[in-house]
């Protein structure tokens, strides 16, 4: 079948197009710019003064996993204030901040998304954060496996293992756990928890290893550039919300000595000690820092105001904030010597000192850091925010008036604390499009999608343009899936399905006698349970694998 | 090993009958007639020889031998039918959760497990306060020091000394040095004659007493004025050196099964042991070990949890799920006549485990269960890990792992029997 879209506007960063005019095509579940010869379109959407962009996608969302699963089941209350019927076409369950993996996978469509990416998965549960993933609907789904904590490969680098012993290892981490991408979580610090330390600064000695977080950092990004994995290390730094931790957030950017490195939910690690309260936005430090190098990239983790759940790998960090859980719960978990994960419930509010200069810091981070190339949109769902806010933040993005209708209701102590006022920056539809959809794609790999050049993907957004940018990223008019409507005017059309995007680069299989042996002395999981074949994904998990393009593979 | 193919002899096989899930058997093919589990403990050996022999069975309806296609054509009828399905029992994998929880959604049905009880004495705790747990690799490395409460934690998990607690090398400290308190009534029972006799304390405790035990305990470790011989029937200087041992250990370990703890309120007990082990993380490292998911409750709470956003115990009557612990419980469901049908899965225990009700019941069970009386309907299916691929928790909830199929088989699992009958129901609508 030949569909086409008629006179939409185009606006598609990764090919240079900005507000053209033109017609596309859809063919098998592609993007085509002409029709193939003598076909004619079965079916014609008129465009004419709509926004077309490519499908978005959110690389850093906690959308499947363990700890996800233990939010959800700790906050029924969760549930109950957001329910959501079944239909005809969908499934009931609801939630908002830690949302069932069906809910979750219809408002992301529903919001124009068409890929998602979980951040956090410990090896051993890839296979729980993938089948809830499968059972996330409407979206194609990928994961960062964790490494960094595991007491493998703290163990060989304690040994002084060669740099190629270590990519060997990554890569069959990759390869084992389905995922795209390698994580590293408070390097080192999770594993120190496990010893009692209750801190681990990027340069503290680990309580049991002879190893520095730095060094995890170093050798992690350098594995994962000489491997050819285009996703850079994936860096939650140390010191996750301490204040004063902006020095540890650029000490890890220098740890990864020129590698490409990513360091995420960075609003979280933008904190100085000045003032008072001894807690004060160190954004245009981190900003500058991430402006001046091009290895850096971050995701913002912009902080919004309402109830939510922290979930993260950082158990030191989690077991710290337990204080100040709201409601007064929380769940930490040591995971098999790979990880462990903490939980604990959060309402940040306006009025709070510390709750607003998070929200305006991160708001400062999005605003000063020049590239959008280079910064992404998440609220680390839902650690920040949950993902639903997306297009309220795109709002303050675009909307200096209304940011500062938003900075004059915070806390005055805070608003005063912070450049945000003086920021006159308004982003652009192309810097939006950039950061939500371009950006992901390349900085992933994923050539064939987050654009609408011929030959990608048809997942592709179409918008009514308004002036509010809340409502317009918030109900897109159409949703393509694979070229197939899959949302329309905001709701679900036709539930579909998607696939797991994996990454395969090349390594010695020689590292797995070495793990096989680990495995069968110390853990309780063998090697050939430990990995995830592709036919059990496609069959058993229920979401089959696309294997997505390495860089060539680099000497160590 | 996720299989789809009968096994080969000889590759690592995962055991799915109990909570441990060890993944170190193998198959004995010598006697390719008799295909037998080799390694793993008795119990592997028995339900597993039990499962792989069974004797083929058919459908019933009505007591009548009928194919499955009139099986499930009575099944559907009887769910258009009713207004208030119950679908409990639940000992299925993952793929046989996923299917009973769009069906359940799809017929308005209410969903409890067979060990719901049990599952609910901890997950009432961790939805009051939450808890810090510990994952079975994690205690086999790093426990210095093993409280284990009550008396039944090694013969309802059979290898959980041998896997966990007291494993031949572990990569902190030494086994060698490693110390076991066992809370409980022992002298009724045998110590774990797999726990080193030097190195093993047992607290004498009625059971009746462990909750309180366990508050004595807390304040103790907190250095609060507490008279460590409250309780007449425990020694308390035993107990007060027990929480001296509990604040120097470097990573103490609680373990419970609250499969056992079965007290009225048992959940106020396994509350105490949280917050004992919440309490000595104030200084020192510590973590419970909650013993769980044999006959797969961990596996399908996982599941209604992930889809629903609500754990078992979750009702689809209205047009969303809504959840109630205390009202979905399904053996008080059938005794208030709450449900006007019953579909029981049993795809895993074997056991006469089908709840008397006079309410017309429909069973998908495995092809060896025996009824007291012939429900309205029987599918008799294939057992996970035995009969057909699948996934199943282990006690920890942290680590799903595939099980294997051991031989060839016509039984439809869980899923496909599920799968069928919502197409049938959607056909209807
Ligand atoms: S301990 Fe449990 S899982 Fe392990 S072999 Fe025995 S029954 Fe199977
Ligand atoms: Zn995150």
């Amino acid at each position: 079948m030949l569909i086409k879209l008629s006179g939409g506007t185009l606006i598609d960063p990764a090919n240079g197009i900005d507000g053209e005019v033109r017609d596309l095509y859809i063919h098998d579940g592609r993007i085509l710019h002409e029709a193939p010869q003598g076909e004619r379109p079965q079916k014609t959407y008129d465009l004419g003064g709509k926004l077309v962009m490519a499908g978005a996608i959110d690389l850093h969302t906690h959308i499947g996993g363990g700890k996800v699963n233990i939010a959800r089941a700790m906050l029924p209350d969760d549930q109950r204030s957001h329910p959501r019927e079944r239909t005809a076409l969908t499934r009931s369950g609801g939630g908002h901040a830690a949302p069932s993996t069906l809910a979750a996978g219809y408002r992301y469509a529903e919001m124009g998304y068409t890929s998602c990416f979980e951040p956090a998965i410990i090896p051993t549960n890839a296979r729980q954060a993938h089948m809830e993933m499968a059972d996330t609907p409407m979206v194609d789904t990928g994961g960062y496996a964790m490494l960094g904590n595991d007491d493998l490969l703290l163990q060989l680098m304690s040994e002084g293992v060669s740099q190629e012993v270590i990519n060997d290892y990554v890569a069959w981490t990759l390869h084992a756990t389905q995922c795209i991408g390698i994580k590293t979580v408070n390097p080192g610090g999770i594993s120190a928890f496990k010893f009692n330390a209750r801190e681990l600064d990027i340069d503290e000695r680990h309580p049991h290893y002879p190893l520095r977080p730095r060094d995890i950092v170093r050798t992690l990004s350098r594995a994962l550039a000489e491997l050819g994995v285009p996703h850079p290390l994936h860096v939650h730094a140390s010191n996750l919300g301490v204040p004063g931790n902006h020095s540890s957030t650029l000490a890890t950017i220098e740890a990864a000595e020129g590698f490409p490195i990513h360091l995420t939910h960075i609003q979280f690690h933008a904190y100085g000690t000045e003032g008072d309260r001894k807690f004060s936005s160190a954004g245009a430090e981190i900003a500058e820092a991430v402006n001046h190098r091009k290895n850096v990239s971050i995701d913002v983790g912009q902080v919004m105001f309402g109830q939510t759940v922290t979930i993260s790998g950082d158990t030191m960090h989690q077991h710290a904030n337990r204080s100040h859980a709201h409601p007064r719960k929380w769940t930490c978990m040591d995971i098999e010597c790979e990880a462990g994960c903490g939980v604990v419930p959060f309402r940040y509010k306006d009025k709070n000192f510390v709750n607003a200069l998070q929200w305006a810091i991160g708001l400062e981070l999005f605003l000063m850091v020049d590239d959008p190339w280079r910064v992404f949109l998440t609220t680390d769902h839902p650690n920040g925010a949950p993902f639903t806010s997306y297009p309220h933040l795109i709002r303050l993005l675009m909307d200096r008036t209304f940011r500062n209708e938003q900075l004059a209701q915070i806390n005055p102590d805070a608003a005063a604390m912070s450049l945000l006022g003086s920021l006159e920056r308004q982003y652009s539809l192309y810097e939006i499009a950039i950061m939500t959809r371009a950006a992901p794609a390349r900085i992933l790999g994923l050539a064939d999608r987050g654009h609408l050049g011929a030959g990608a993907r048809a997942d592709i957004t179409v918008y009514r343009p308004s002036d509010d940018a809340e409502r317009m990223f918030g109900t897109p008019m159409l949703v393509f899936k694979d070229g197939q409507v899959v949302v329309e005017e905001g709701r679900i059309t036709a539930p579909v399905k998607g696939s797991t995007q994996v990454i395969r680069p090349e390594y010695d299989r020689a590292i797995e006698q070495r793990i096989g042996k680990w495995l069968d002395r110390y853990h309780s999981i063998g090697m050939a349970n430990f990995r995830i074949s592709d036919e059990e994904m496609a069959e058993g998990i229920g979401s089959p694998v696309e294997i997505h393009a390495c860089r060539p593979r680099s000497a160590a | 090993m996720w299989s789809t193919a009968a096994r080969e002899a000889l590759q690592p096989i995962t055991c799915p009958f109990c909570g441990l899930l060890c993944d170190d058997l193998t198959l004995d093919t010598t006697d390719p007639a008799q295909p037998r589990l080799a390694g793993g403990c008795e119990r592997a050996r028995t339900e597993s020889t039990r499962a792989l022999t069974q004797a083929s069975a058919h459908c019933l309806v009505d007591g009548a031998v009928v194919g499955l296609e009139t099986a499930l054509t009575r099944c559907a009828e009887r769910l258009s039918q009713s207004q208030a399905p119950l679908l409990a029992g639940l000992a299925t994998d993952v793929n046989g959760m996923r299917a009973a929880l769009a069906l359940a959604d799809g017929c308005g049905a209410t969903l409890d497990h067979m060990g719901g009880d049990a599952l609910f004495r901890n997950l009432l705790v961790v939805q009051d306060g939450g808890w810090l747990t510990t994952t079975l690799t994690e205690a086999r490395n790093r426990a210095d020091l093993v409280l284990l409460v009550g008396t039944e934690c090694h013969t309802r998990f059979p290898r959980l000394v041998e896997r966990v607690l007291a494993p031949p090398e572990a990569l902190f400290g030494e086994v060698a040095e490693r110390h076991y308190v066992l809370l409980g009534p022992w002298s009724e029972t045998a110590v774990p004659s797999d726990l080193p006799r030097d190195r093993t304390t047992v607290v004498e405790a009625p059971k009746d007493q462990l909750a309180n035990l366990g508050s004595l305990l807390r304040g103790l470790v907190a250095g609060r004025p507490a008279r460590a011989d409250a309780i007449p029937a425990v020694d308390g200087a035993q107990l007060t050196a027990l929480a001296e041992q509990l604040l120097q250990a470097s990573y103490a370990v609680v373990v419970w099964s609250a499969g056992e703890l079965a007290a009225p309120h048992a959940e106020l007990e396994i509350q105490t042991w949280v917050e004992l082990v919440r309490d000595l993380n104030e200084t020192t490292r510590a973590a419970a070990l909650p013993l769980a998911g044999t006959l797969g409750d961990i596996t399908t709470n996982q599941v209604c949890t992930w889809q629903s956003g609500y754990p078992l115990r979750t009702s689809f009557q209205h047009a969303g799920p809504s959840y109630d612990p205390l009202l979905n419980r399904y053996q008080d469901l059938l005794a208030r006549e709450e449900a006007d049908c019953l579909l029981w899965i049993d795809a895993v225990s074997g056991e006469q485990s089908v709840p008397a009700t006079s309410i017309p019941t429909l069973i998908l069970g495995r092809a060896d269960m025996s009824f007291e009386r012939p429900p309205e309907v029987f599918i008799p299916v294939g057992v996970p890990g035995i009969h057909h691929p699948g996934h199943w928790y282990r006690s920890d909830a942290a680590c799903p792992l595939p099980l294997g199929q051991l031989r060839d088989s016509d039984l439809p699992s869980v899923a496909q029997v599920l799968g069928q009958l919502l197409e049938r129901l959607r056909a209807q609508a």
